[in-house]
């Protein structure tokens, strides 16, 4: 028996589960970050397994791929950046504290 | 191949789950290079050679470590969240909110047509295949994404710099 895709695309929407779920429910922001990189790699893992299930012959998939993966990276390289200037400003990185901005 | 799948599938999931639920923030970040582990064994394992490298130097190379930085700039936040925040309110509305994503998934995949599809054709995507795409018609976006990289670590500096600059 062999795989389907129906099984990558059941296990990145888990992925995806989990990696919202430690978004919302953490109060670090680093961790919270790490739950938007869980829920980009269960993204792209999805893109992966359509490539293979479905397009297999083209590259154009695996491309963005690529560039989503070089575009993750930018962002949490920002991310933290951010996190470290907020802790500076704060001396915490709790996010229910970070409320500067609140109404 | 499909026992492949399940033992990387749980690897995967444990990672993830580990990840988001332990208390110690280091832990976290191992358990998050497992997870990283985990997705480029998929790749490997869906024949995009090329990706599952990718992952490995980026992510568990590159992202893990400048996680584990932030980490230590941050020191006196590395121990444990008070037991408060577990079972609060936000708690239960994020726990409810990504099952709901989950439940949603699985019903809508429960009744595609297309989850049963296996695999479809010859492999294209050979490193020098996608060396040499990448150099021929992508070499435009590359070009950009270069450009976007640059700007992400002058932006990444200059936000992590601002309190020295602002010292003297």
């Amino acid at each position: 028996m062999s795989i389907t895709l129906g099984q990558y695309l059941m296990l990145s929407g888990v992925l995806f589960a989990v990696g919202l779920c430690g978004a919302l429910t953490r109060r670090n922001a680093i961790i919270v970050l790490m739950g938007i990189e869980i829920m980009f790699n269960a993204g792209i893992l999805n893109l992966v397994a359509f490539w293979h299930f479905k397009h297999f012959t083209t590259i154009t998939p695996l491309m963005f791929a690529i560039f989503a993966i070089a575009v993750a990276a930018a962002e949490s390289a920002v991310g933290l950046a951010l996190v470290i200037a907020i802790y500076r400003q704060y001396k915490s990185v709790d996010v229910q504290e970070m409320r500067a901005l609140k109404g | 191949m499909n026992a492949a799948f399940w033992i990387l599938a749980v690897i995967t999931l444990m990672g993830a789950l580990l990840a988001i639920s332990l208390r110690n923030l280091v832990h976290c970040v191992l358990s998050l290079i497992l997870f990283f582990l985990g997705v480029a064994g998929n790749y490997f394992l869906l024949r995009a050679d090329f990706l599952g490298a990718v992952q490995i130097l980026i992510y568990i190379g590159a992202v893990a470590v400048l996680i584990l930085f932030a980490i230590m700039l941050t020191r006196n936040v590395t121990g444990t969240e008070g037991p408060r925040d577990m079972f609060g309110l936000g708690w239960w509305a994020g726990l409810i909110t990504a099952a709901l994503v989950a439940v949603a998934v699985w019903i809508t995949l429960r009744s595609a047509p297309e989850a049963g599809v296996t695999s479809a054709g010859q492999a294209v995507g050979s490193v020098e295949a996608i060396g040499r795409e990448l150099l021929t018609q992508w070499v435009v976006p590359l070009e950009v994404l270069g450009v976007l990289l640059t700007a992400a670590l002058i932006g990444a500096v200059v936000i992590a710099l601002e309190e020295v600059r602002r010292r003297r």
